[in-house]
């Protein structure tokens, strides 16, 4: 077992556990701070996966966007959300969560079958990939071929993206405001 | 048949119209324009007293001149054509005359008489309308149209017995001659029926004249044979027993006389005028209408109960306190005599009887509603208890009410038959008839003209009882009550032009010359089926002992009432009590007839509440019954039905709606099952 | 050797927490981070596929792309939540029922 697999399972393990930890706990800032974490493993898991400028994006926008803005959210929604919040039954596996466990078992077990009957190791166009030597070497940056692409190749999208993502900041900053400032 | 008639005629039948319908035109003008006025009085006075003038003119042009029959035709009905006309013979143009003549003084009188009641236009509209139906009722040519305007006349009269709704009595009164006279005229219609399915005509005049359908019919062998027609004898037993019920009710014969006394609770106006002269006299009429129909038998069982009646009626009136129930009874007396009279083939003298006792009868109770009002007077100021109609209160009026004194003197002796009078005519007539009737047909039947003369007695006694009670002697309430004040007197010329006026009627010359003979009366020679008799001793005789005892019966009464010293009989002895209570045959009508038909009533009643209403009651549960189970039926099948698919489509809509309850999460939930669901289907078909 | 099997796995793994976690929780927020967890399950599948794309490097491209259209998606969810918040007073979205029929 490589240094590459240990660091993969811990990885793996910690993604796992965090976000596991994150649908059990009671305590809404808790949660959020092990999202936190499940964010990171995951980054780690993405540089694992030779995607290292994702993983800093991830780390970037995920942990210093979403979540801040998540927990400035909350922080700012007063004493009152932060009493709501902590309103909750106490138990895990309570009558009410019994059917969403179930369903989530139940898809975690059809996914796992579809999983190993799909065989994705040996499917076609990963099999000619492997041929042309299209793969992603391990001591590879992927970087500079990234933003050729990002300017050349996946324009398009990204402009699009650009533009959906300035709405969203339009739309979020107008849904924020305050009362009785309507323009 | 009209063109034929001369000028004249055409006028004297539209004189007798006129005469006819001029009281009916008063009666509508009072009912609907004056209503409560005074003047109502007026209309009908003056409206009777062109119609008797009018009566008058044409009993003049037909009175042993012609007979007028005028008809048209009313209506077809199958094959039997109905003629309406009037028919004016000697017979209807007198009893034109002499209602109408007789209506005028009581109209005068009723004027005074009524002036201060609260119904005075009521009265005269009643009174009006009476006129026209009695008037009509004479000159009508067809039974039907008889019939209706007797019909009529009882209904007028019961409107005026009840003319004071107010009394209790007033209103039994009127309606016991109601009830009585509705018997009458069941049996005068089954009459009629029998007579027209015999006959095939209702036609008075073809019926009964000289040589008519009923003159030619004959009685054969058990079967009544008229023209093609033969009928069991029987249906004519029936139709003259019908007849006599009709005339038995309207002029109170014995067994339904009853009503007439209590029929006194009417105004005495109206009694003098309805119950005494005129519609009591309708029975007489109609007999003199249809007497060629009774046989032999029948007119001898006719003359027995107007006897017995007579009979009857006289000694009940002996013991009457109550003036106008005495002359009631002296009434239906009179009327038994000219039932009697009739009966023995007296035709004419019983029709002359009719008219002589309408004149002195209205006479005598026109004077009587003088002195019960004056006594009414003294009531009323004096504020006595006292009943004004008890003749035990009066006494000594004759210096009082010198006027009605004489002319109920006249009236009296009217009544009793003596000489000077036109009673005496009428009713010698009658005896002396009666004598030689019972001559020819044996010694059985000499008691009918005995009885008759006892009856003629007993009036002669109590006519002076009556007389001595109220005019001579003292006055009894001042025996009673000291110290009452009395103002009283004759009144007004409304009610003295009356008296007068009708006094002189009931003096011998206006019906014949000679005042010791009736066989010279002028009205005897003017109806036909006056037979003229031969002299007999009976001439002579009857009259002689009758009227010699009548005075000394009179003596007798003098001699009991003003002298006081002797008594005939104890007051509480049987025939006293036998009388007073009128022979008990109201009481025994009450206990019998009247009782059974009360019994039959709730018997009925019974048997209609359950028996009928248990049959409808058994019906209407069945109904619901059968109601129910369809209601059931409906509730729980039908509408089960219904409800069942309301309710399945209710449930499968609840169910839906349980996923739309609003939660997003729940709605996640559901999509992302049914995404697992066909994941697994699909795997499971995969494999 | 790490297989895509693996990934794959973890992925399976992480989008089922995440869908427990919207599914379960009565807190708006939570159920944002759930989201979040799902669209990560998914941004790891591609960025493991990405792998084998070595010239266009598609994986990783709309890896960037999910990443920035989460980062969206949150910015206006959250302000959403806040309106709502502003609105009933309560984030549970159980409660936020008014469109029941």
């Amino acid at each position: 077992m490589s240094i590459v697999q240990v660091l993969f399972y811990f990885m793996g393990l910690i993604t796992l556990a965090s976000a596991l930890t994150v649908a059990i706990s009671k305590n809404l800032v808790r949660s959020i701070f092990m999202f936190f974490i499940t964010l990171f493993a995951l980054a780690g898991l993405y540089v694992l996966a030779l995607a290292d400028f994702v993983a800093v994006t991830q780390i970037v926008i995920y942990v210093g966007g979403i979540l801040v803005l998540i927990l400035f959210a909350f922080m700012l929604s007063g004493k009152e959300a932060l009493a709501a919040a902590q309103l909750q039954s106490n138990r895990f596996v309570s009558l009410s969560n019994l059917p969403a466990l179930l369903l989530a078992l139940l898809f975690l077990v059809v996914m796992i079958n579809i999983i190993f009957k799909a065989d994705v190791s040996n499917l076609q166009w990963i099999k000619e990939a492997n041929g042309v030597k299209n793969v992603i070497g391990s001591n590879e940056s992927m970087i500079n071929n990234i933003g050729i692409n990002l300017m050349t190749r996946y324009l398009l999208p990204f402009e699009a993206i650009s533009v959906l993502l300035m709405v969203a900041l339009v739309g979020a900053a107008h849904l924020s405001r305050k009362e009785g400032t309507r323009v | 048949m009209n063109k034929a008639l001369p000028y004249q005629d055409i006028q004297t039948v539209c004189f007798a119209i006129a005469a006819v319908v001029l009281p009916f035109a008063a009666f509508v003008i009072n009912f609907l324009f004056l209503g409560k006025s005074k003047l109502s009085g007026w209309v009908s006075t003056v409206a009777i007293l062109v119609s008797s003038i009018l009566s008058v003119i044409v009993f003049t042009r037909v009175w042993n001149v012609q007979q007028i029959h005028v008809k048209h035709l009313w209506f077809i009905i199958g094959d039997n054509t109905l003629y309406t006309g009037i028919l004016l013979n000697n017979l209807s143009v007198l009893m034109l005359g002499l209602v109408s003549v007789i209506a005028l003084p009581v109209h005068i009188y009723s004027t005074a008489y009524m002036k201060d009641d609260a119904g005075y236009s009521r009265y005269f509209q009643y009174l009006s309308f009476f006129c026209f139906s009695m008037l009509a009722l004479v000159v009508m040519d067809n039974l039907i149209l008889l019939y209706a305007f007797w019909e009529l006349v009882g209904f007028s009269s019961y409107l005026l017995i009840g003319f004071w709704f107010d009394r209790a009595t007033a209103v039994q009164a009127n309606k016991k001659a109601f009830i009585i006279n509705r018997i009458g005229d069941i049996g005068l219609l089954t009459a009629i029926i029998i007579l027209f399915n015999q006959y095939h005509t209702f036609d008075i005049a073809q019926l009964f004249k000289d040589g008519g359908l009923i003159a030619s019919s004959t009685i054969n062998n058990g079967l009544w044979i008229s023209g093609t027609t033969l009928t069991p004898v029987v249906w004519q037993y029936i139709a003259c027993i019908g007849i006599f019920l009709g005339v038995a009710a309207k002029s109170a014969q014995f067994p339904l006389h009853t009503w007439l006394p209590d029929a006194m609770e009417g105004p005495t106006s109206v009694s003098a005028l309805i119950h005494a002269a005129t519609m009591v006299a309708a029975g007489v009429f109609l007999l003199g209408r249809v007497y060629p129909l009774f046989n032999e038998a029948e007119l001898t069982t006719l003359a027995v109960i107007g006897c017995f009646t007579a009979f009857m009626a006289a000694t009940i009136a002996l013991t009457q306190n109550d003036l106008k129930r005495i002359l009631a009874y002296s009434t239906i007396s009179q009327l038994g005599y000219m039932v009697m009279a009739m009966g023995i083939g007296a035709y004419a003298t019983s029709l002359f009887h009719l008219v002589t006792h309408a004149f002195f009868k209205c006479l005598l109770f026109l004077s009587a509603g003088i002195v019960i009002h004056q006594i009414k007077h003294i009531k009323e100021d004096n504020h006595l208890n006292i009943d004004p109609q008890d003749i035990a209160n009066m006494g000594g009026l004759r210096k009082k009410l010198p006027l009605t004194f004489i002319a109920t003197l006249i009236g009296g002796l009217a009544l009793i038959g003596l000489p000077l009078t036109s009673g005496y005519l009428s009713k010698e007539g009658i005896l002396v008839q009666a004598f030689e009737w019972a001559e020819h047909k044996g010694s059985a039947y000499m008691l009918l003209p005995v009885l008759a003369s006892i009856t003629s007695w007993l009036t002669a006694f109590y006519v002076a009882r009556l007389i001595l009670k109220v005019f001579y002697g003292d006055m009894h309430l001042l025996t009673l009550h000291p110290g009452i004040k009395i103002h009283i007197g004759d009144g007004g010329w409304r009610y003295k032009l009356p008296l007068v006026l009708l006094s002189l009627c009931c003096l011998f010359p206006l019906f014949s010359l000679n005042p010791l003979s009736h066989t010279q009366s002028w009205l005897l020679y003017g109806l036909s089926s006056y037979k003229g008799y031969t002299e007999s001793i009976f001439e002579i005789i009857v009259p002689v002992v009758v009227n010699v005892l009548s005075l000394v019966v009179m003596y007798y009464a003098y001699i009991i009432y003003i002298k006081q010293s002797i008594w005939v009989s104890s007051q509480t002895g049987l025939l006293y009590r036998i009388s007073f209570n009128e022979w008990y045959i109201d009481r025994f009508y009450n206990c019998v007839v009247v009782k059974f038909v009360l019994a039959l009533s709730d018997m009925t009643f019974w048997f209609d509440r359950k028996v009928i209403d248990g049959f409808v009651n058994l019906l209407e549960k069945i109904g619901v019954f059968i109601a129910g189970i369809a209601s059931w039926c409906d509730r729980y099948i039908v509408d089960g039905i219904l409800h069942l698919s309301a309710a399945i489509v209710q449930a499968i809509g609840g169910f839906a709606r349980r996923f739309q309850n609003g939660k997003v999460q729940y709605y996640l939930f559901s999509m992302l099952l049914a995404v697992i669901v066909v994941f697994i289907l699909k795997i499971l078909i995969w494999n | 050797m790490i297989t895509l099997t693996d990934f794959m796995i973890v992925s399976a793994v992480l989008f089922c927490t995440g869908m427990f976690v919207i599914i379960s929780k009565k807190n708006s927020i939570q159920i944002l981070i759930g989201i979040e967890l799902m669209l990560n399950a998914a941004i790891l599948n591609l960025v493991a596929f990405g792998k084998y794309d070595r010239i266009n490097n598609s994986g990783q491209m709309f890896a960037l792309f999910a990443i920035v259209l989460a980062a969206a998606t949150t910015a206006v969810a959250l302000a959403i939540i806040l309106n709502v918040y502003k609105q009933y007073k309560t984030i549970d979205p159980d409660k936020i029922k008014q469109l029941k029929d």
